[in-house]
Formats: structure tokens, C-alpha cells, sequence
């Protein structure tokens, strides 16, 4: 009969337990107090009660969870400026830059919990904590939906970067969704068998990324801009305020993926110091690149291009119009192969987000025991992954039909993603009330003092505008809406007859002589 | 020359005894510890912590195993199961963690493509390690 397992540090009743606890408590602050060893949330031993070796060898350091993080979230620019250019047209950059200082808010929000609860679950494990079972289990449900809708948006993105290479991959429907489908398929077919990936391969493409997006700023500053063209084009195509307000929620696409480094704080070393570290370093660079970038897009193309010819795949839209034929011939193909690269990494880092998430919240019981079955060869959670893997197919789908299928699946992105930060900053805010004293390795500063609790002004703010976003969605986008609804639907009726299920189970007695 | 801390990685391949005989018959009792520690690496689509019952029994057998082969040989020593992504780093960080002096690793004969192989583990401990390394091949 498998044992529960328990964490080393809890005790059993009994005398002698009290006594010990006593004299580790009395060490752990005389130690504390002379500032030679202080107690982290990252260094609990994990260890089942039958086994009694057995523990967890955490190596990543600063530049590998800020690659991970960077690899998603870097990549979203690849797709993200053709949706947003969509609704916002000449205020493209105006949206990024709104978005953006939501993303600092929500950054900071999951620095604070990450480092405060180093789990692999993410805003799922922060509502768990911060509220209870059931709030944990419907924001890690809504982060699944996320980390669905990365998959598919990642991989439809990939063929028109290719189109280069093979015209139809860009230019057919039919060519390009048969592609990003071929692409899930493959990298479900990997992920199940189990390749052996390192996390230098994560830093290396995300050193690359860095570079060439670097590069194509300042090349396209040097070249293509031109401050009052650039403001006319602003001007003349300033969106509608329903469009604007539309065009800031679609960017708040741009900044998602935030989650994959609150996953690899669990296998990071000192967690409480360096995810803060990662996620600052994190904000910096990609406000810094996605403002360059977007300025330099408009100064490239007109926003009806962006949004039309250039819709799926931007930054190729960006090298395809550098004046001097030269450097297109040499940065059209390396910015094609570079944002596949890049689309595949983010493609495949949704794949294993979503199982690590679903076997996480299968250890805590918010999901039937089925999303955490490892395959008896190849030791990995094959029913979780050909299971959203088929999902995403789904999401696909509509591709071969519907032409305006890619926003679409932008809003879908953003309904799922809103709805995880949307909990990130509810249970810090939680937290703070309910759980005062626990141990903050970071804490948010700016806070306002209500009824003898400190609350960071941040999140609150942050909780307020993802709820406006997340609602301006659910109103103006009805394929995000049912869809949306539909998904968390399903989740919670799985999650109603699962939990029955377990209290019926519990409570059955057991046979007398057991 | 004398150790007080040998680390003795195991994976359970035929060279292990063998292995785990040379540290014994480096280390000297009561001044040398030893330590034998089997790394059971977790695929990135699983979280760290996650519990695969198969490997943890695995690694019991063996260490269980290699327990005895240090007892023939009087030795009492440690054994450890890590649980971590890529066994090479884990291997040095536990190195270093626990002071270790020398390391005594074991190698199967092995080919990859008609070729002989030592794998991704070994030569990553042996560029990297903070202390001496011992290779037994059987």
C-alpha cells in the first residue's frame, strides 16, 4: 500500500517529538541569530516515509531560470505584435507599453510567491496556499488552458517563418496548420519517449534570441527610424478607444509565459534569492527589447501591413523591409530559422509545463490520478501529454477553415493566462492576510497598511486590471468566451466527481482486522 | 595518502562491487567515510519531487546490494538517493556538499555506434570534479 509521503521537519506526536522540536527551534535561531544559517522555504528535504534516502539535487542558477523564462516569454514577441497590431493599429507600442507595466506588476507578484513557495505549480500552488484546494485546482486548470493555447500558438506560428524557405507554408492554410499540427505531433511523440535535454541548450538559444533581437534593434534604429514618420504613423492610425482597450488586453499576450520560471524554482538552487533575481533580470530585458522591437516594426511597415501580410510572423516583416538588400539577404533567413527555433522551444516548453502542472496538482489530489501515470519504460507522464497534446490539435483545428483563426487563439491565450495572474495576485494578496508571519525571502515593497496587514499596492492594482482585461475579453471575444468557459466547465464538473469519488472512497470503513 | 571522505557513485552496472571494494581498500577504518549515492534522474516533463516507484525501488536494491559488498569488507558506510535532472552535476554538487576527497566511479564497456563510449556522466565528472577521480572499468 503506497505511504503518504512527508516532509522532513514534521514531527509525529509523542514527548520525545515536542523535545526535539524544542532543541531544532532553539538551534535553528541561535544559528539564525549569528547569521551563519538561516531557514529557506527551497531547502526542505523532500523525503516518502518508507524511503529513507532520497533527496532532491537542485543545480540551476540565475542565467538558466531566466533562459527558461526568456525562451517563453521572449517568444511570444515572434507572434504577439501581429495580434495586437490587429486591434491597435498605430498604437501598437502605446498597448506593448501599457501591458507592460502589468507585467511588472505580475512579475513582482510571482517573484514574491515563487520565493515564498518554490513548487512546480505555480499560481495553481500560490492559491492553494493562499485560499484552499478548490481555488488552487480552477487556477491551475486555467493555467492548463495557457499552457494549451502555447502550444498551438507557438507551433501555428512556426510554418509562415519557414514560408521563406517553402512559399505554401505561409501562404496556405491548408499547408501551414497541416505543419503546425505535424510539429505538435513530433514533439509529443519526443516528449513521451523522453529526450535527454540540458539546461545549456535553454541558455544557449536564449543567449542567440538575446543577440538577435538586440541586433535587429539596434540595426533597424540605425536604418529604418524616423522620428517624425514614425509619429505621423502613430497619429494617423490611432485606433478607436474600444480598440485601444482591446489592443492593451490582446498585449498582455506579449508578456505571458511568465509561469515556466515559478516551475523552475522547485529544481533551482536558493530559490528565495535567485527566481527574484531571474524575474528582474527578466522584466528589464524584455520591456527593454519588446519597446525596441515594436518601435522599429512600425518604422519598417505601415500598422495595416503588420496586421494583415505580416500578422503571423512580424519580425520577419521587419528584415523583409531593411532598406539595404544586403543585410535582408543575410537576416531574412537567419530570422526565420532563429524565431523556429525559438517557436519550437516555447512549443515544447508548453508540452512539458502542462505535464509537470498536471502531475503536480495530481500529487495534491485537485486531479484524477491518470494525469500523473508515468510510462513503465520510458518514465514519463504519457497520458498527460497525449492528452493535451490532442487538445491542442483541437485548437488548431479551425485553421483549415477560418482565416482570422489566429486572434482568435491570441484571445483564447490571454483568456487562460489573465485568469492564472488573476490568482497570482489574489492569493499574495491572501497570503499577506491570512499567513502574515511566513518566511518572505522577497517581499513587494509599496504597501498600503489595512487592519494591522501589509498589502502591496501592486497586486492589488495588478488584480484590478487583469479582472478589467480578462472581463473586456470574455464581452468582445466570443470564440475566447465559450471556448474559455467551456474548458473551465469541464474542469470543474471533472473536479466535483473526482473529489466525490475520493470522499466516498475515504469514507468507506475498512474491513474489521485491518 | 589518505582519504577521510570518498563519494562512490552507483548506477547498478557490473562494475559496481568492484568499485565499491577499491574505496574500501582505499579508506581506512575510522578515519575514512564513505558514501555511495545512486541518482535517479527525473525527465523534464515530470516535477523534481515527482515519486517513480520503480526507479526508488531500483535504487534501494542496489544500494541495499552495495551496502554488502561494503560489509564483506567491514566497512559501515553511507548511501544516498538524489533525485535530479542530469546525474553529472548532481553527482559534483553532492561531491561538494559533502567534502569529498577522492571519487571512485565504475564504467561499463559500452559502444555507441561500433565505438567505445563513457557516456555523458563520466566525462563530465572527470572535467569538473573538485577532487581526484578514480575510474574502474571492469
Amino acid at each position: 500500500m503506497p505511504i503518504a509521503p512527508r516532509r522532513l521537519g514534521a514531527f509525529d506526536g509523542g514527548v520525545k517529538a515536542v523535545y526535539n522540536k524544542f532543541w531544532l527551534l532553539k538551534w535553528r535561531t541561535i544559528l539564525a541569530t549569528r547569521e551563519i544559517w538561516r531557514p529557506k522555504p527551497g531547502n526542505n528535504i523532500f523525503r516518502p516515509r518508507r524511503i529513507k534516502r532520497f533527496r532532491l539535487r537542485r543545480i540551476l542558477g540565475v542565467a538558466a531560470v531566466f533562459s527558461a523564462g526568456y525562451g517563453n516569454v521572449g517568444s511570444s514577441i515572434y507572434y504577439a505584435l501581429g495580434i495586437v497590431a490587429l486591434a491597435a493599429l498605430g498604437a501598437t507600442p502605446v498597448a506593448l507599453g501599457a501591458a507592460g507595466v502589468l507585467f511588472i506588476f505580475t512579475a513582482l507578484a510571482y517573484a514574491e510567491g515563487t520565493a515564498a513557495i518554490p513548487e512546480a505549480g505555480g499560481s495553481a500552488s500560490f492559491a492553494r496556499h493562499g485560499f484552499n484546494d478548490y481555488v488552487g485546482f480552477v487556477a491551475g486548470w486555467a493555467l492548463m488552458l495557457s499552457y494549451i493555447v502555447t502550444i498551438s500558438i507557438s507551433a501555428y506560428t512556426i510554418p509562415p517563418y519557414l514560408g521563406l524557405f517553402w512559399e505554401p507554408l505561409k501562404s496556405s492554410p491548408l499547408v501551414s496548420t497541416a505543419a503546425s499540427m505535424g510539429i505538435v505531433f513530433s514533439l509529443m511523440v519526443i516528449n513521451v519517449i523522453g529526450i535527454k535535454e540540458t539546461s545549456f541548450l535553454n541558455v544557449g538559444a536564449a543567449v542567440v534570441d538575446i543577440i538577435t533581437q538586440v541586433s535587429l534593434v539596434v540595426i533597424g534604429f540605425l536604418l529604418l527610424f524616423n522620428g517624425p514618420a514614425l509619429l505621423h504613423s502613430i497619429v494617423s492610425n490611432w485606433p478607436t478607444p474600444g480598440n485601444l482597450v482591446m489592443g492593451i488586453a490582446l498585449a498582455s499576450l506579449a508578456y505571458t509565459g511568465i509561469e515556466t520560471m515559478s516551475q523552475m524554482a522547485e529544481e533551482t538552487r536558493r530559490p528565495e534569492k535567485k527566481v527574484p533575481r531571474a524575474l528582474i533580470l527578466l522584466i528589464v530585458t524584455v520591456l527593454v527589447l519588446f519597446a525596441g522591437i515594436s518601435i522599429v516594426t512600425l518604422c519598417a511597415m505601415s500598422p495595416q501591413a503588420l496586421a494583415t501580410e505580416w500578422a503571423r510572423d512580424p519580425v520577419a516583416g521587419i528584415a523583409a523591409n531593411l532598406p539595404l538588400p544586403v543585410l535582408r539577404e543575410i537576416l531574412q533567413p537567419l530570422i526565420a530559422g532563429l524565431a523556429a527555433t525559438i517557436l519550437l522551444i516555447a512549443t515544447n516548453a508548453g508540452l512539458i509545463g502542462i505535464s509537470r502542472l498536471a502531475f503536480s496538482l495530481g500529487t495534491y489530489n485537485l486531479v484524477p490520478a491518470v494525469f500523473k501515470r508515468v510510462h513503465h519504460r520510458f518514465k514519463t507522464p504519457y497520458i498527460s501529454i497525449i492528452g493535451f497534446s490532442l487538445v491542442a490539435f483541437l485548437i488548431l483545428l479551425p485553421g483549415f477553415f477560418v482565416p482570422n483563426v489566429f486572434e482568435e487563439m491570441g484571445a483564447l491565450y490571454v483568456f487562460g493566462s489573465l485568469l492564472a495572474f488573476m490568482f497570482a495576485h489574489a492569493s499574495i494578496i491572501s497570503l499577506r492576510i491570512r499567513k502574515p508571519d511566513m518566511p518572505r525571502p522577497f517581499k513587494i515593497g509599496g504597501n498600503i497598511r489595512v487592519k494591522g496587514r501589509d498589502l502591496p499596492l501592486t497586486s492589488i492594482i495588478g488584480l484590478l486590471a487583469t479582472i478589467s482585461i480578462w472581463v473586456v475579453i470574455l464581452v468582445t471575444q466570443p470564440y475566447s468566451r465559450w471556448v474559455g468557459l467551456a474548458w473551465m466547465i469541464v474542469g470543474l464538473v471533472i473536479y466535483y466527481f473526482f473529489r466525490r469519488r475520493q470522499r466516498l472512497r475515504q469514507s468507506i470503513p475498512e474491513p474489521p482486522g485491518l | 595518502m589518505e582519504y577521510k571522505r570518498i563519494l562512490v557513485p552507483t548506477g547498478g552496472g557490473d562494475a559496481d562491487e568492484e568499485a565499491m571494494q577499491l574505496a574500501c581498500r582505499l579508506a581506512k577504518k575510522g578515519k575514512t567515510k564513505i558514501l555511495a549515492v545512486y541518482v535517479i534522474t527525473i525527465k523534464r516533463a515530470l516535477p523534481l519531487d515527482a515519486e517513480i516507484e520503480a526507479e526508488i525501488k531500483e535504487a534501494e536494491l542496489v544500494l541495499d546490494h552495495i551496502e554488502e559488498v561494503a560489509e564483506n569488507e567491514e566497512f559501515e558506510i553511507d548511501t544516498d538517493v538524489l533525485q535530479a535532472r542530469e546525474a553529472g552535476p548532481a553527482l559534483l554538487d553532492e561531491a561538494v556538499e559533502r567534502g569529498a576527497d577522492l571519487i571512485v566511479m565504475s564504467i561499463s564497456y559500452k559502444r555507441h555506434f561500433g565505438q567505445f563510449s563513457l557516456g555523458d556522466v563520466v566525462p563530465y565528472v572527470l572535467k569538473n570534479a573538485p577532487c581526484p577521480v578514480i575510474l574502474y572499468r571492469k
